[in-house]
Order: C-alpha cells, then sequence, then structure tokens
C-alpha cells in the first residue's frame, strides 16, 4: 500500500517537474548590466577603459571584465575577434549538448559579426563551478570585451536566440531593417 | 547496423517506458527479485553495451519492424552513463529490499522511477544533465581553472 503511495507521489512529481524543464529548456536569460561594461560606455570605447582599480581580479589580462572569466573561456575569447561570442558548455554525457552544438555552429555561419565556441568541460568541472553553470548544455553570449550578455540553458530557439542578440549585432547581418546602433539592449 | 557508436533516439525511449513500468510494478508490490532483474538490465546496458540490453532486443524485435526507418541517431555515452546511474540507484534498492530495510528500497526505486518517467515522458535525460552536479559533489574536482 505503501509502495502504491510513493509510485503515485513520484509519478505525479515526475510530471511536475518535466513540465517545468521543458518550459525552461532555451529560455534567455538576461544577465545583470554591471557584468557589461559597454552597456553604459556605448559600443566601440569600452576596451579603451582602463583597468583601474574598481575591484578587477588579475591585470593585464585582457579586458576587466574578461579578468573575472575562467581561463579556457578567456581563450575562447580570444580568438578571432567577433561581436558576440557563444560560449557553449558541453558534456560528453549530454544528448542535447549535440543539437545545440548544431543549432549553434549553424546560426553562428549564418550570421554576421556571430561566433560559436563549443567548450568540453566534462574533465574540467572548475569552469562549471566559476561560472555558476549546473546543467548542459548551458550558452553564454559573451560581448567582444568578454561581457556577458545572456545565457541559455538547454537547446536554444533559434529565432528567439537572435532577436535577444540583434542589438549587439552588426545591423547587416541579418536582414534586419531596424538598426539600432544606440547600445542599449530593447528590453 | 553501420554506426556502432550511436543508436535509434526510439529505442532507448522505448526501453525507458519499459523501465517505468517495471519500477511501479516494483513499488506497488514490493517483489524486490523484479527489481534485481531491472538492476541487470541497467548493469548490462551500462556495462556490456546498449545493443544486448534486454529492452533494446526487444525494441528490434518488436517494435523497430513497425516503425518507418529513421536516419536520427542518437550518441551512446550519454545514454550507458544514464544506465550506471540508474543501475546505481536499482542495486540500492534491491540491496534495501532484500535485507528487510524497505524505506531504501522504497525511496531508491522512487528515484529510478522518477528519471526513468522524465526519460519516457519527456525525453530528458536526468542522469546526463545531473553529470556535472556529481562531479562538483566529488571531492578530486578542485582542479585549477
Amino acid at each position: 500500500m505503501t509502495g502504491l503511495i510513493v509510485a503515485g507521489v513520484t509519478l505525479v512529481a515526475a510530471v511536475i517537474v518535466g513540465l517545468a524543464l521543458r518550459s525552461r529548456n532555451g529560455r534567455i536569460r538576461m544577465s545583470a548590466p554591471p557584468s557589461e561594461p559597454d552597456a553604459a560606455a556605448g559600443p566601440g570605447s569600452s576596451a579603451a577603459i582602463p583597468a583601474s582599480g574598481d575591484g578587477d581580479r588579475g591585470s593585464g589580462d585582457g579586458t576587466p571584465a574578461q579578468a573575472g572569466l575562467p581561463a579556457d573561456v578567456r581563450d575562447a575569447l580570444a580568438g578571432e575577434a567577433a561581436d558576440v561570442t557563444l560560449v557553449q558548455l558541453s558534456t560528453t554525457f549530454c544528448a542535447p549538448c549535440r543539437q545545440a552544438r548544431a543549432l549553434l555552429t549553424h546560426v553562428a555561419e549564418g550570421t554576421e559579426g556571430l561566433r560559436h565556441v563549443d567548450l568540453d568541460i566534462t574533465d574540467r568541472p572548475g569552469i562549471a563551478r566559476d561560472l555558476g553553470v549546473l546543467r548542459t548544455p548551458t550558452t553564454i553570449a559573451y560581448t567582444r570585451s568578454g561581457g556577458e550578455l545572456l545565457r541559455v540553458s538547454g537547446v536554444p530557439d533559434r529565432e528567439t536566440l537572435l532577436a535577444a542578440l540583434e542589438p549587439r549585432l552588426p545591423a547587416d547581418g541579418r536582414s534586419a531593417a531596424d538598426r539600432s546602433d544606440v547600445g542599449h539592449p530593447t528590453e | 547496423m553501420s554506426a556502432p557508436q550511436a543508436v535509434d533516439p526510439r529505442g532507448p525511449r522505448f526501453a525507458a517506458i519499459v523501465t517505468t513500468v517495471v519500477l511501479v510494478i516494483v513499488l506497488a508490490t514490493g517483489w524486490w527479485p523484479l527489481l534485481a532483474a531491472q538492476t541487470v538490465v541497467f548493469a548490462i546496458g551500462a556495462f556490456v553495451g546498449l545493443r544486448p540490453a534486454p529492452y533494446s532486443v526487444l525494441y528490434r524485435l518488436l517494435i523497430a519492424p513497425r516503425l518507418q526507418p529513421t536516419d536520427e541517431r542518437e550518441d551512446v555515452a550519454p545514454l550507458r552513463f544514464a544506465q550506471a546511474v540508474g543501475f546505481a540507484f536499482a542495486l540500492v534498492g534491491t540491496i534495501g529490499y532484500a535485507s528487510g530495510v524497505i524505506v531504501v528500497g522504497l525511496v531508491a526505486t522512487a528515484l529510478a522511477l522518477f528519471a526513468a518517467l522524465l526519460n519516457a515522458v519527456f525525453g530528458f535525460c536526468l542522469g546526463c544533465e545531473m553529470y556535472l552536479l556529481l562531479q562538483r559533489i566529488s571531492p578530486r574536482a578542485g582542479s585549477t581553472s
């Protein structure tokens, strides 16, 4: 009898959690503005801000925003410069990571100013800890200077992601009509 | 079988459905030999391979011939990891039931059922997603970043 109740409770709990996870999948969370220095300064000028003593950890290594990032993420950003770099965190044991990788690779290829890097953190859990990431795939969008724009957990939705990144991408990247060079993202 | 490292994703989904039913029966009846059998099924999937796993064989014999073939393939590594997680819970549950500590049996089986149902209904692999968390808990995760 107890077993039957346990089975029932478990089934209900699993359905509730499953629905919650499904609704969260691919949802975009905008990051807090303080981690993104060029939101206030405007595009182009952010890299010129000197790393003055406002609590920066480690100096000389890129911009102040980049200094707080794990080394592997910094390396990923240090490659060919793009307006926005999507850093995807994956593990070997993660089936949706493969879907996310295929989708993001495709999106980045078709979008000017957008780059995609897939970091396999199976053997480097420290990165997940430093970035506060609990599940894979999690994709974090960084500006050129290392400021965090947004995060997506699960497999992203192509259109939603592009719409959220649009203010950050060169206007001719997509066939978008509204060029927004003011720099603050539209809510 | 051209690609040994990938499987028809509907196979594991079918296996998760069978697992769900089996675990519900275990909970309802408390008949632990069935849970022991499920533990062996998990062990084969995790440590031998997905192809010889009983539910995969069942899928190929009974279900696959009735479905359209698909080009869709799913990587094996996440699935085997999930089977290993299932194995751990089923083993603890079996030991709990068999040794008379029914609470342990109930809780472990319920957790396995929880994961199996998420996979069966939502295609969500809890064991795979938990990988990061499990690593975080393990003490050797202190490498410099």
